[in-house]
């Protein structure tokens, strides 16, 4: 747990200094780590967090990411099934990438506390709010922000989300895909519709291709 | 939309807030009615990671130098060392001793 929290601080400093990086208010910075609470989605809003603000972009680029949690909270149903509904509710408000991953494993070795989920949800939230904070107030001492390289923490920390989730060979022909189609759309449609021409895309291709693909594990 | 800057902004962060928690607890709602099916777990997962795809990759294709090497730096890090934090640093070395060089 620690560790993560460690690592937690640490990516909260990432959004921090990439948010002052981003002309982003020091306000609207700890109200979405506070809020929003999930390091990817905020990471990609801070690419279009320009006024007038892209409020349908944002909304369906946000949806696209946070599908994923849909899949994780059901994957966590059978731990959660024994509660009572309002406290179900409850326990996913700090559902992570993250402490979801810990969480399932822990699980998965037989452990029924349900206070490991709400503990580690609240300890990584307060980690991820102090860290944005550090970022902050770091990041606006600092004149230069391309001299130190500061201004690819975003773009670094989503490709890290990208292939650190275990990349199968399959998904070679839906993310070229996406690509592709995300590169002719920001050249040749409204500004931010590439994110979603891509998402959609690649999961189409997802689908489309041949079910025998995805037994394979190749890598 | 003429509405005051801030006024925007509180609404984006409202958004985005609603749809991070509504979509971790529709996961659950829905797990109550039906399982989901092997083609929408396909296509979400695709999806999920086709949209920082689809964020990332004209910002390397438009970026400098820097943000080239800083890319393929990250990626390969991230493949090999399996370390986010280590894979962020380098990332970052790269592009500031990029501009540091040729800039």
């Amino acid at each position: 747990m620690l560790p993560l929290a460690a690592f937690t601080v640490a990516f909260g400093l990432a959004f921090g200094v990439a948010a002052v990086h981003q002309g982003v208010n020091d306000w609207e910075a700890i109200l979405m780590s506070s809020f929003v609470f999930a390091a990817p989605s905020q990471f990609a809003a801070l690419e279009m967090w320009h006024s007038p603000l892209p409020l349908f972009a944002l909304a369906v680029t946000t949806l696209a990411i946070h599908t994923r949690h849909m899949l994780m909270s059901a994957a966590l149903y059978p731990w959660l099934q024994p509660l009572p509904k309002r406290q179900q509710l409850a326990m996913v408000v700090f559902l992570t990438d993250s402490n979801w991953a810990m969480a399932l494993g822990e699980y998965q070795r037989g452990e029924r506390n349900l206070g490991i989920l709400l503990g580690g949800g609240v300890v990584l939230w307060s980690a991820w709010v102090v860290g944005t904070i550090i970022g902050l107030a770091f990041g606006e001492g600092i004149t230069d922000p391309g001299r130190f390289g500061l201004d690819v923490i975003m773009l670094c920390f989503l490709l890290m989300i990208v292939v650190s989730g275990n990349p199968r060979a399959v998904m070679i022909l839906p993310w070229l895909a996406a690509s592709t189609s995300a590169l002719m759309a920001y050249w040749w449609l409204p500004p931010y519709l590439h994110v979603i021409v891509g998402a959609v895309t690649g999961g189409m291709v997802a689908i489309l291709l041949p079910e025998r693909w995805f037994r394979v594990r190749v890598l | 939309m003429n509405s005051s800057p801030v006024l925007q902004s509180l609404l984006a962060i409202i958004i985005m807030a609603a749809i991070a928690y509504g979509s971790r607890v529709l996961g659950l709602l829905i797990m109550l009615r039906v399982p989901l099916g092997p083609q929408v777990r396909r296509f979400v997962d695709a999806m999920s990671n086709s949209v920082l795809i689809a964020v990332i990759v004209p910002i390397i294709v438009h970026g400098d130098g820097g943000v080239r090497l800083a890319a393929f730096a990250a990626g390969t890090v991230a493949i090999v060392l399996r370390s986010p934090l280590a894979s962020i640093a380098i990332g970052m070395a790269c592009a500031a001793c990029w501009r540091w060089w040729f800039v």
